[in-house]
């Protein structure tokens, strides 16, 4: 019964993978079409961008998360798999640079900033004191300050113990960090959501916005670091460190955070639903209209209830095949989600795709997979100095 | 005082550790007793397996009982609702789904949660009040640090001399025969 496990895999990705290249590759063509299509359609490509935007940035900002939440709670079972989110969080000062072409778009993606909004809207003119550009600029900036120093400072802090550091100290260091760390994270996680989706429609808000957007991101985390992992597997990489029973851990907690996720999104709708304040209900009612609805009940069946009775099983939850499926399947939902909030503030009636959306999409996830396989290939893959390891290792 | 008239119930025997008891409850699954049991003070990884168990059926269970509050839940609002009493709330519909959602939820849960807990107890074979093991003093090691395996009478394969010998061969530091009232 006693398997003692040890790191016998290769820890470094192979220096002659090209995944990383091959992502950069996709990114500069997803550029370049944007490009194209910021001289065709303007105002249509700050919409498809701040819809990509948001997906890249969702992930990143709950794999930072998932890392603090290790650190504070002293998990030991994700101990091998918890290089992959620390390389992602890692990268959000990226986001910030990707930001600001957001910046520029303001006249088209938010209401509240257009002279002739504010001049005939007393509602909006009441909102000014918070929302304006200026405080929207110190806000954002606040939010990527934070977010760029935590993600760099856990993953330098974790590499730093690969290389032989004072292990003791530089774990206190990590928990001394996340405490705060997650504190500030639930504010400007729930104000940049605020601020970036919720303000698009100016009349309309949710006290429960910023829960919401953080229940999407951290149920398709679970999914994207199953994707990873299981593309590490097939190529025999870390496949005697990261075990079925490590999969079965974070297929439990996929299936924990689709329910959370579903009470959540139920909760928000529900509530606004049946309390019927026009100025609240107005934003569901779109996304309830014309071809609109089809994408509201494929967001339901996909992201609740399809996985929710998929994984009920115990087997389930450790099956590989079953696991990837699932997780590329709530990974393409989180973005037609974000395609859901953002977009009918554009087409209100109608719900059309546009080329665009899928150029962004290329453009931001092939830099963000791209920056991540170039920093992942940098280290080990695995905290192999960390003071749990060998309880992970030993996880069955 | 004579036990010959006394009903034998099991052999107990203890091992020394939950490495040792995990491979004698092996053993002795592999030797085709069916009627047997393994105690220990708390669970050990990897028993169910040694043992044979089946997965349990609780999982089941709760399914079917999940069933019954989830359309049991919706079955008490349609007919309270758009048959029984139809009223006319701030002009929605009356058949009206998402407002129904949380009390189905509810008794999803709560059917479900009776389905774990008396389930259980069924599985388990409780309430029960009494068991012959209590007759053991040696047994009483098992809240403790005892590991033991009792193998009981009514197995088909049981006899007094070779299964004793069996769980010595296994490795057991103490047996014990354990009688009936």
């Amino acid at each position: 019964m006693h398997h003692h496990h040890t790191l016998t895999d290769n820890l470094k990705f192979p220096a002659e993978s090209r995944i990383n290249v091959a992502f950069f590759a996709v990114a500069i063509l997803g550029i370049l079409l944007s490009a194209i299509g910021y001289i065709v359609d303007t105002q249509q490509f700050y919409f498809s961008y701040l819809t990509s935007f948001s997906f890249v940035a969702s992930i990143s900002l709950a794999c930072l998360f998932f890392v603090m939440l290790q650190h504070v709670t002293g998990s030991k079972y994700s101990v091998v798999m918890r290089r992959i989110p620390e390389t992602f969080a890692s990268n959000i000062y990226v986001l910030a640079i990707l930001f600001i072409p957001i910046l520029f778009g303001m006249e088209y993606l938010y209401e509240w900033v257009r002279e002739e909004k504010i001049a005939a809207d007393p509602l909006v003119q009441h909102k000014l004191p918070y929302l304006n550009e200026p405080f929207f600029l110190i806000r954002n900036i606040i939010y990527f300050v934070v977010w760029s120093f935590l993600g760099y400072r856990l993953y330098q802090n974790s590499v730093d113990m690969d290389n032989q550091g004072d292990i003791a100290e530089l774990n206190r260091k990590q928990k001394v960090l996340s405490a705060p760390g997650i504190l500030l994270f639930g504010f400007t996680v729930a104000f940049a959501s605020f601020d970036w989706l919720m303000s698009m429609d100016s009349h309309w808000f949710s006290t429960m916005f910023g829960v919401y957007f953080f229940a999407m991101s951290f149920q398709v985390f679970f999914a994207i670091l199953i994707l990873v992992s299981l593309y590490l597997r097939k190529n025999d990489m870390l496949s005697n460190t990261i075990r079925i029973p490590h999969y079965n851990d974070i297929g439990k907690l996929l299936f924990g955070f689709t329910v959370f996720y579903a009470y959540i999104a139920f909760s928000q709708f529900f509530l606004i639903y049946y309390a019927n304040i026009p100025e609240a209900t107005l934003w569901f009612k779109y996304r309830l209209d014309g071809n609109w609805a089809y994408m509201t009940y494929i967001i339901f069946a996909g992201r609740f209830a399809v996985p929710f009775i998929l994984l009920l099983s115990k087997k389930a939850k450790a099956n590989l095949k079953l696991l990837g499926g699932i997780s590329v399947m709530l990974v393409v939902l989180h973005f037609i989600e974000f395609f859901w909030i953002v977009q009918p503030i554009l087409q209100k009636s109608e719900l059309g795709v546009h080329w665009l959306d899928f150029a962004t999409l290329l453009g931001l996830s092939g830099l963000l997979l791209g920056l991540f396989f170039t920093k992942f290939k940098q280290a080990d893959m695995v905290p192999k100095n960390d003071p749990y390891i060998q309880e992970s290792l030993n996880k069955h | 005082m004579s036990t010959t008239n006394k009903k034998l119930h099991c052999i107990l025997a203890e091992f020394e550790n939950p490495a040792v008891l995990i491979k004698a409850a092996e053993k002795t699954n592999k030797a085709g007793y069916k009627k047997y049991d393994a105690y220990s003070p708390f669970p050990i990884h990897g028993m169910d397996d040694a043992m044979g168990l089946k997965e349990s059926k609780l999982g089941w269970i709760v399914l079917f009982h999940a069933l019954i509050g989830f359309s049991g839940g919706l079955a008490l609002q349609i007919y309270t609702q758009v048959i029984a009493y139809p009223l006319n709330i701030s002009g929605k519909p009356l058949l009206n789904l998402p407002n129904f959602v949380p009390v189905t939820f509810e008794l999803t849960i709560l059917l479900a949660a009776f389905g774990t807990f008396f389930g259980m107890f069924f599985l388990n074979n409780l309430p029960k009040f009494y068991n012959p093991l209590f007759n053991s003093e040696r047994f009483e090691k098992v809240t403790d640090d005892g590991f033991f395996i009792g193998i009981e009478a009514e197995d088909g394969l049981f006899s007094e001399e070779k299964t004793a010998k069996f769980l010595e061969d296994a490795g057991a530091v103490y047996i014990e025969k354990v009688y009936e009232d």
